[in-house]
């Protein structure tokens, strides 16, 4: 599953920056460590300085022991091995009865030709406070660097991002259809995205050109075709009536007669189509569906001996802003759909209310697709009379005027529904 | 009658030069705007068939300028282009019909015939074939002076026949001619059938027969 790039980015940077902050911590303790013991050291080692020569110069009149200060001891026996670095240890106060932790330096000295043990005593509860007073103040400090920079990355995204998501805005609602050129600003301040912008409006350009030379050819191809099919339909008007016309011939012309007929219809509908593509039918009136649609209906009761048994429910003055011919062509073609895909004795159920046209007809089920049902060509039946262009006629219609079709098929019935608005 | 046929394409144009000369028209068919226009202005015509695409100029232009030079020969357009547009512009620059290619050439004949019968013909208009008489004014048919009763669809039929008479007419053209832009939507031309039965025996009862002979399966024939 994908998520946002914001939301990865920031993803990534709460997982990998609290690590870093963490090791870096540690780092910063160890040394934090090293340089306050470092520092004890010193000052154990000028403490020892200090008194043993105050001992020397008062000759040796001075306190020997000072709690929690220093200790001279004087040796008498044999030497014991004296370690020269600092050490731990606790001091039993009495005053406040508690031991309290010190680290002490002990160091073997000779005066007068006696050797004295000279311990000096710093006390180490401080130091380790100020160590976790610091630590905790680098710990809050990170927190909040860690916080910030979340943010911050967060309101940089969102400002740098800004010109994509506009782009991506200006694509999604691009629609080839409708020929719109897509203006893109070519200086975002990102050169990414300026060249992003550039490849966008290049490829839109592209599209919209070569979709209306698609448009342009087929109302070409169809205006061109209209002379050709004019000529073979004189010359088969002079053929039939020449003298001495036998059956046989007369049988093949009927043939060529009606498959060149079925060519020109179907080029009639591809130019219609072309011509609502191209916008060709701009101007509109009130039409009002329900009367047109029983006007349809009796239209094609007269001209159908077998009109399938029809059940109406037609709510009165359904009112539809529409060019008049194009919602005329697009009933009718419903009507015919229903009657011509119609098993023999079937039925048809016709509603209308406000907002839906319904047409149901009885009929056994498709060979194709329904997805692909209102597409050009595509017969639902291998009925050869048909032209495979009526219901992608009424798709056009629909998708000028932003209506929905939609087909669906239950049980015996057919049903294609029109959605207005 | 004098007919003059612009049209470029040349089979197209011998077509309808044969059709029209066999319907007793003296035709006379140019291929280009300059011939149409010295045609035009040398000679008179009842009926002028104009094609809009020329390839050295408009035929609406020709329309204007005939027009201007107070010429009212009559003037049927056909054209590839079927918008409503452009049938009102054709129109608008004077044409008295206008029809969409690919067409039938007795539907043209049909049109040319009305056009001169409405430019020449004073008063009631009535087509004689016999005893039948067929009153194109009053849209009535009588057979030896008693009247034939018939609906729209046939009289429109007997009448498209008559226009075409002698003449075999193919079921397309007459289901387009009596039902325009709804013939795409028929199943089949099988009304046509149904309704040349109907006038038909509408004629015989009335005691006119044998007027109407169906040609094997391609159309009808009215012959006298």
């Amino acid at each position: 599953m994908s998520i946002k790039l914001l939301q990865r980015n920031t993803r990534f940077l709460l997982v990998w920056l609290p690590v870093v902050l963490l090791i870096c911590s540690g780092i910063f303790f160890v040394m934090l460590r090293m340089h306050t013991q470092h520092m004890q050291e010193k000052q154990l080692l000028l403490k020892q300085m200090n008194i043993w020569k105050a001992f020397v110069d008062k000759a040796g009149n001075i306190e020997k022991h000072i709690e929690g200060e220093y200790d001279i001891v004087e040796e008498a026996g044999a030497l014991h091995n004296v370690v020269d670095e600092p050490m731990d240890t606790v001091l039993y106060y009495e005053v406040g009865k508690k031991s309290l932790p010190f680290t002490m330096l002990t160091k073997k000295l000779s005066w007068n030709n006696e050797n004295y043990l000279l311990t000096t005593y710093t006390s180490s509860r401080e130091i380790s406070h100020l160590v976790i007073k610091v630590f905790t103040t680098e710990a809050v400090i990170l927190l909040l660097l860690l916080i910030a920079i979340v943010v911050l990355n967060q309101i940089s995204s969102r400002a740098l991002w800004k010109p994509f998501f506009s782009t991506m805005q200006k694509l999604d609602d691009f629609d080839v259809t409708k020929s719109q050129s897509v203006k893109l600003p070519s200086e975002t301040g990102t050169k990414e995205f300026d060249e992003l912008n550039k490849v966008v409006e290049g490829m839109v350009a592209n599209t919209n050109t070569a979709y209306h030379n698609q448009k342009q050819f087929v109302e070409n191809a169809s205006h061109e075709m209209q002379t050709p099919l004019a000529i073979i339909r004189s010359k088969l008007e002079l053929l039939i009536n020449q003298p001495n016309l036998t059956e046989r011939n007369a049988s093949l012309l009927a043939d060529i007669s009606e498959a060149n007929n079925r060519l020109s219809q179907m080029n009639r509908i591809l130019l219609l189509l072309a011509k609502i593509e191209n916008n060709q039918f701009p101007e509109t009136e009130s039409v009002n569906l329900s009367g047109l649609l029983k006007k349809l209906i009796a239209e094609f009761k007269n001209h159908y001996d077998d009109f399938p048994e029809t059940t109406m429910n037609i709510k009165d003055d359904v009112m539809l802003n529409a060019n008049r011919s194009l919602i005329d062509i697009m009933v009718t073609n419903l009507l015919k759909n229903a009657i011509v895909h119609n098993k023999p004795l079937g039925k048809i159920k016709i509603t209308l209310n406000q907002s839906n046209l319904l047409i149901e007809n009885t009929g056994s089920s498709l060979t194709i697709n329904p997805d692909e049902l209102f597409e050009r060509f595509k017969k639902g039946s291998h009925e050869t009379k048909t032209t495979g262009l009526g219901l992608a006629l009424v798709r056009q219609i629909c998708n000028l005027y932003q209506f929905t079709a939609t087909y669906s098929y239950d049980n015996d019935w057919h049903r294609i529904s029109v959605t207005f608005a | 009658m004098k007919l003059l046929v612009i049209e470029d394409e040349h089979s197209l144009l011998q077509s309808i030069l044969e059709y029209f000369t066999q319907e007793d028209f003296r035709c006379e068919g140019v291929a280009t705007y300059s011939d149409a226009i010295k045609r035009i202005d040398y000679f008179d015509y009842d009926c002028i068939i104009l094609d809009i695409n020329l390839p050295d100029g408009s035929g609406l232009k020709l329309l204007e300028d005939l027009r201007k030079s107070k010429k009212d020969d009559g003037v049927i357009i056909i054209s590839a282009r079927d918008s409503l547009d452009d049938k009102i512009v054709g129109l608008n620059y004077g044409a008295d019909d206008y029809l969409t290619k690919p067409f039938h050439l007795s539907e043209l004949n049909a049109r040319i015939k009305a056009l001169i019968r409405r430019k020449y013909t004073k008063g009631v208009d009535i087509l004689e074939v016999g005893n039948l008489k067929v009153n194109l004014s009053s849209r009535t048919v009588t057979y030896n002076d008693r009247s034939v009763a018939l609906t729209k669809n046939e009289y429109d039929l007997l009448a498209y026949l008559l226009n075409n008479k002698n003449r075999v007419v193919d079921k397309q053209a007459i289901a387009e001619h009596i039902y325009g832009d709804q013939t795409d939507n028929m199943p089949s031309f099988d009304f046509v059938y149904s309704h040349v039965k109907n006038l038909k025996k509408k004629l015989k009862d009335k005691g006119c027969e044998d007027l109407i002979q169906t040609v094997y399966g391609l159309g009808y024939k009215l012959t006298i």
